[in-house]
């Protein structure tokens, strides 16, 4: 078990050891997701939106198009230095690999998501500050279950020639219901709703995280197998 | 293959042909003849005949595809990949004349082409979901790489559906549900004649899915028949 | 009530949908059918 969290350990130290070196992923996905922002912010009119109802979706279609980025890069650069090979080579469960690949991703959404935020509040208008706390927990239940199903298609992804096209394709519609999840809590916590008055949606993406990840490992043996 | 089992699939599926033709001419004469029009709706309600018993097949249709991704991750044999990928492509073509057909009903009934109705978006999001699967299936080369990838990805979309159904069923709570036959009540308000008439539809559709999956099923084999023939002809040379 | 058009057009859909899949299933399937037999008498010939 030791072994196991060492191994995972490892693969996460990698790909931060990496990140910290070449400094493209983290600036690229949040500049990107301040593009998505902008662009909306120029598509709609906000003098006759609501601002905070609108916000949640806004913010969670920039995590999404901005976290796809981090997604094909995860194991793209494995594939292009065939660094995979090297990965599936080493006498760890192929699930160690998983599981390291979804941790960095989690940890690198989420400091562009904290990032990202307070760049929000000062858009949007929006108070954030006074429901931290239920926004936290509502923003890492969407992540994980994004980076939960995102980190098992983009392995299965990255081996595709089209792989920057597929990954968007097959990722999207099995996300839909976290997004509306996300998006409806979201919403509901900027209105001030406790967390437990919305404990159905907490219910749905809870599941959806710990099912994704089930299954992901259930089938990631089948995926990374040369 | 031999000669006499192609002969006696052959004959078999002549039988199926034959079976679901006349079905399907009963289930038009019931459709166009023998059942009422309803009162309110009108002769369009007729559609419901057609676009019920296709929903259900290509919701059967990726349920196979479920169960057969599943055994093909557990067998690896390749004939449950063919039977993935043959029904996976019924379910899209159905899913299609659902989503053609529900707008068509719509729109002299709701007055709007679609609306943002918990079935109606979930059946979108499951046709979107089938034809990334195609996709992923045209898209890379056949051998075991793209068995396997179809066969997770056919779990993990088939996985999805109960998501899908709570949270757009949610979503659309805090809007008035359409004042229309919703599919829970649609039994009750339904009059014998109509009941049977939709019964027939659905045996006429579901004996065309076997038939098409037979069809699509011998065709995966001839390619692969051809595949081999090719390889040997080209070691042999 | 004289919605006719849209129940026609909703059949002409599925059932011009339906037979031109069918269709398309027997082109594809002459087709490798062909390729089968000359590619057996081509082995055929070969083999020789």
């Amino acid at each position: 078990m030791n072994l196991y969290l060492n191994q995972i350990a490892a693969i996460v130290w990698k790909d931060f050891v990496t990140e910290l070196k070449t400094r493209e992923l983290l600036s690229a996905m949040f500049i990107f997701a301040l593009l998505v922002i902008l662009i909306f912010i120029f598509s709609i009119n906000l003098s006759i939106v609501k601002a905070s109802e609108v916000g949640p979706g806004i913010l969670w279609v920039a995590f999404l198009f901005a976290g796809t980025i981090g997604l094909n890069r995860s194991f793209m650069l494995e594939k292009e230095n065939g660094c995979l090979m090297g990965l599936m080579l080493v006498p760890a469960d192929r699930t160690a690999i998983y599981f390291g690949k979804l941790i960095s991703n989690l940890i690198f959404l989420s400091i562009m998501e904290l990032f990202i935020l307070p760049l929000f509040m000062i858009f949007f208008n929006i108070d954030l500050l006074s429901h931290l706390g239920p926004l936290l927990v509502v923003v890492f239940l969407g992540t994980l279950g994004f980076c939960a199903l995102g980190t098992l298609l983009s392995s299965l992804s990255s081996n595709l020639k089209t792989r920057e096209i597929m990954l968007p394709i097959l990722l999207y519609p099995l996300l839909i219901p976290i997004i509306i999840g996300a998006v409806r809590m979201t919403g509901q916590i900027l209105d001030g709703t406790e967390l437990f008055d919305m404990m159905k949606w907490i219910g749905l993406t809870a599941s959806f995280d710990i099912i994704y990840i089930g299954v992901s490992i259930m089938t990631i043996d089948h995926i990374l197998e040369e | 293959m031999n000669q006499e089992t192609t002969e006696e699939s052959n004959e078999e599926s002549y039988i199926l042909v034959w079976l679901t033709g006349i079905v399907f001419l009963v289930a038009m004469a019931a459709i166009f003849l023998f059942v009422p029009t309803e009162q309110t709706e009108g002769p369009v309600q007729r559609i419901m005949y057609i676009h019920i018993p296709s929903a259900w097949l290509s919701f059967f249709a990726f349920f196979i595809v479920f169960i057969c991704s599943i055994l093909f991750l557990w067998k690896k044999e390749r004939e449950w990949d063919i039977y993935a990928h043959a029904s996976a492509e019924i379910g899209v073509i159905f899913c299609s004349l659902v989503l053609i057909t529900g707008p068509i009903w719509a729109k002299p009934i709701w007055g709007t082409w679609w609306v943002w109705d918990a079935r109606l978006t979930s059946t979108l999001i499951l046709w979107l979901i089938y034809v990334a699967y195609l996709m992923l299936r045209a898209q890379t080369e056949a051998g075991s790489m793209r068995a396997r990838y179809a066969a997770v990805l056919g779990i993990v979309g088939f996985l999805n559906i109960p998501f899908i159904h709570f949270s757009v069923l949610w979503w659309r709570t805090f809007h008035p549900q359409p004042k229309v036959i919703s599919s829970e009540g649609f039994g009750k308000g339904m009059e014998t004649s109509m009941l049977v008439t939709l019964g027939i539809s659905l045996c006429a559709f579901t004996l065309l899915y076997f038939l098409l999956m037979g069809q699509r099923i011998r065709q995966e084999k001839l390619k692969d028949e051809i595949d081999r023939l090719k390889r040997e002809q080209l070691y042999s040379s | 009530m004289d919605n006719f058009g849209f129940l026609f057009a909703a059949n002409a859909f599925v059932w011009g949908g339906i037979i031109y899949y069918v269709y398309t299933l027997k082109q594809r399937s002459r087709e490798l059918e062909r390729d089968l037999e000359l590619l057996k008498e081509t082995l055929n010939r070969e083999s020789r």
